[in-house]
C-alpha cells in the first residue's frame, strides 16, 4: 500500500517545491522554487534531508493533512497556527507523526508561508529536475503539469519504522519573519539612468508590499518614482531584478518571473532579503539600503555553504 | 558591419550581463548562440546558464568559483574568439511554420492591413516572403521572439490586451512577430494562426527552435490548416 500524506484540504495556496528548475532559462523556462528558500531549506536540514528534496509550500494557511503513513516532518516558515490532532505545534523543529494524525495549518500568527519537510522528502517525480509548481508553465507539482495541490492530491513518502530525533533550532539561527523590513540592495548597471531625486526617494521613502503580489514579483507600492525611458529589446532577467515599469512602482523579480524583461532596473536585491520578503504579509512597510557586490557575495557564500549547495 | 565589443554589467550576486552594442542587427543572434555554446563547454561548472536576448546575454555563475573581475576577462576572450558573423560556422536550423491567416484565427489582420495601408493578401505576401531569426525565448516557455519583420507591417500592441488568446496565435507588436506557444492573455495583433508544438518538455529538443535559427511561415487553407492540426495532436 502506498504510504503518504492524504490533502484534506489543500487551503489558499499550497504547492509542492523545492530548489528550482535550472538550466533552461534560455528556452523562456523559469526557475521557480521555494520563495523563502531558507526556511525550506531549514525544513530539510532538520531532518538531514539532501537540501534538494520537494517540500510543501503552504501561504497563507488554510491547509489540512491527514498523515497515512508514520515518519518524521519538519515545519518551518511563517508560524501559521499549526495543530496536530487539535493540539498547537510550534514551528521549527521537527516530530514524528503516526497514520491517522491531523495536521492543521490555520491563518498566520506571524510570517506568510510554512514550509513541511518529511524525512528523504516526497516521492514525485521531477520535470526536468525539479518538482517545482509553476502553474503559468504547466511544469513541476505532484502531476508534473503545473498544478498547485488539491483536496484529495495523495503525496507519497516512506514509512519509517522507527521514530527519528526530534530536533529544533536554536533561536538564534531563526531567519527573520515579521516585521518592517529593510531589503539589501545592490545598484545594477542601469543605476546612472535614474536621476538623482529618484533614487533620494529609493534609500528615503518606505514603501508598502502590496496585495498584487505574486511568486513572480513582489509589487511595491509608494510614491513614484522618475522612471527613465525604457529600453526597446528585453534582456534576462536575474532574480531580485528591481524592476520600475512607467507607472514608477518598484517590482522586484522573484522565483517564477518570467526570464526576460525590458524594464528600467534600479539593481538587485540580496537573496536573502528576497527569502524575508516571501515571508511578508501585502501591507508590510519596506525599505532600500545599499549593499556592495562583495558584501552580497558574502553573505551568500556563507549561506548555501551552511546548506551544502 | 563590425562585431560590437561587450560591456559587462553587474546583473545580481550570481549574474553579469553581457552587453553587444545598442543596436539590433541581424548577425547578433547567430552570434550569440555560438557565444553561448562556447562559454558553456569552456566554463563549464563556473557558468551555468546563459540566456541570450537581442544584443545581450545574461550569463548566471558561481560566484563560489570565480570573481566576476576573472570571469570578465573569461568572456571577453570568448567573445573575440567567437567568429563574427557566425552563421558559417553554426549550422542553422529553419523551420517552415504553416499558417491560417486572417478569418476567425486572424482577428487583427484588417487591422494590420489598415494601418500598412496594404490589402490584407498583401500583408500576408509580406508576412510569408521574410526570413525571420530566433532573438530571443521568454515570456513564456518556447516563446521565439522573432526580428526581420517588414517594417510596413510594424503595429503598436493592443491598448487593451486580450484576456484570452488561443495557442498557436500568430502575433505581431511593433517590430516583432511571434507565435503564443500557450493560451494566455496577450496584447499581440493576432493575425493567424500557426500549426506547430512550441515547447514539450517531454521530447527533446523542447522547442523547434532557439536562439540564433531561422523561422520562414508558409500559407495555408483553414482545409489544410485542419488537416494539419489533426497530424500535430495524433503525435
Amino acid at each position: 500500500m502506498n504510504t503518504g500524506f492524504l490533502v484534506v484540504k489543500a487551503g489558499i495556496h499550497a504547492t509542492l517545491q523545492d530548489t528550482g528548475r535550472f538550466g533552461f532559462q534560455h528556452l523562456g523556462v523559469t526557475t521557480g522554487g521555494a520563495l523563502d528558500a531558507a526556511s525550506a531549506l531549514w525544513a530539510n536540514r532538520l531532518l538531514d534531508n539532501a537540501p534538494e528534496c520537494a517540500v510543501i509550500e503552504i501561504t497563507a494557511g488554510g491547509t489540512e493533512l491527514e498523515v497515512q503513513t508514520q515518519t518524521m516532518i519538519a515545519v518551518t516558515g511563517g508560524d501559521l497556527n499549526l495543530t496536530v490532532n487539535g493540539r498547537p505545534q510550534a514551528p521549527w523543529r521537527s516530530f514524528w507523526v503516526r497514520q491517522g494524525d491531523r495536521l492543521k495549518f490555520g491563518y498566520p500568527r506571524y510570517g506568510f508561508r510554512a514550509y513541511v519537510a518529511v524525512q528523504s522528502g516526497f516521492n514525485v517525480p521531477s520535470v526536468l529536475g525539479s518538482v517545482s509548481t509553476v502553474k503559468r508553465e504547466r511544469l513541476g507539482g505532484l502531476h508534473g503539469e503545473g498544478s498547485p495541490l488539491a483536496d484529495g492530491d495523495f503525496l507519497p513518502c516512506k514509512h519509517l519504522a522507527k521514530e527519528g530525533l526530534a530536533r529544533q533550532i536554536p533561536e538564534q539561527y531563526l531567519p527573520d519573519c515579521q516585521g518592517d523590513l529593510v531589503l539589501d540592495l545592490i545598484p545594477g548597471y542601469q543605476q546612472q539612468s535614474f536621476s538623482k531625486q529618484a533614487w533620494s526617494q529609493v534609500w528615503n521613502q518606505s514603501f508598502e508590499l502590496s496585495t498584487d503580489s505574486d511568486s513572480m514579483g513582489a509589487r511595491l507600492k509608494g510614491d513614484a518614482i522618475e522612471v527613465p525611458a525604457g529600453q526597446l529589446w528585453s534582456e534576462g532577467i536575474a532574480y531580485g531584478a528591481v524592476q520600475v515599469p512607467g507607472d514608477g512602482q518598484p517590482i522586484i523579480l522573484l522565483t517564477q518571473r518570467q526570464t526576460l524583461g525590458g524594464y528600467p532596473k534600479l539593481g538587485t536585491i540580496l537573496p536573502l532579503s528576497g527569502y524575508a520578503l516571501a515571508q511578508r504579509q501585502p501591507g508590510t512597510k519596506l525599505r532600500f539600503r545599499p549593499m556592495t557586490l562583495t558584501s552580497a557575495q558574502q553573505q551568500m557564500r556563507r549561506f548555501l555553504r551552511f546548506f551544502g549547495l | 558591419m563590425k562585431r560590437p565589443s561587450p560591456e559587462f554589467m553587474i546583473a545580481g550576486v550570481d549574474a553579469v550581463l553581457v552587453k553587444f552594442g545598442d543596436n539590433m542587427n541581424d548577425a547578433l543572434p547567430a552570434y550569440l548562440a555560438l557565444f553561448r555554446d562556447q562559454v558553456l563547454s569552456e566554463l563549464a561548472g563556473v557558468v551555468t546558464e546563459v540566456v541570450p536576448s537581442y544584443m545581450t546575454a545574461l550569463v548566471y555563475y558561481d560566484a563560489r568559483q570565480i570573481r566576476m573581475y576573472d570571469l570578465e576577462q573569461w568572456l571577453e576572450r570568448i567573445a573575440k574568439a567567437t567568429p563574427w558573423p557566425a552563421d558559417r560556422k553554426r549550422e542553422l536550423r529553419t523551420l517552415e511554420v504553416p499558417v491560417c491567416y486572417g478569418g476567425e484565427f486572424g482577428p487583427d489582420l484588417e487591422r494590420v492591413a489598415q494601418q500598412a495601408n496594404l490589402s490584407t493578401a498583401a500583408v500576408i505576401e509580406k508576412h510569408v516572403s521574410a526570413e525571420y531569426r530566433v532573438a530571443a525565448l521568454g515570456f513564456a516557455p518556447g516563446f521565439a521572439y522573432l526580428s526581420g519583420l517588414d517594417e510596413s507591417l510594424a503595429t503598436p500592441r493592443l491598448s487593451t490586451p486580450r484576456k484570452s488568446i488561443a495557442a498557436g496565435s500568430l502575433g505581431i507588436a511593433a517590430q516583432q512577430t511571434a507565435v503564443y506557444p500557450m493560451a494566455g492573455p496577450g496584447g499581440w495583433n493576432i493575425i493567424g494562426q500557426a500549426v506547430m508544438t512550441w515547447f514539450n518538455p517531454a521530447q527533446e529538443p523542447m522547442t523547434p527552435v532557439e536562439v540564433g535559427d531561422c523561422v520562414v511561415f508558409k500559407s495555408v487553407s483553414e482545409k489544410e490548416f485542419q488537416a494539419l492540426m489533426k497530424q500535430e495532436r495524433a503525435l
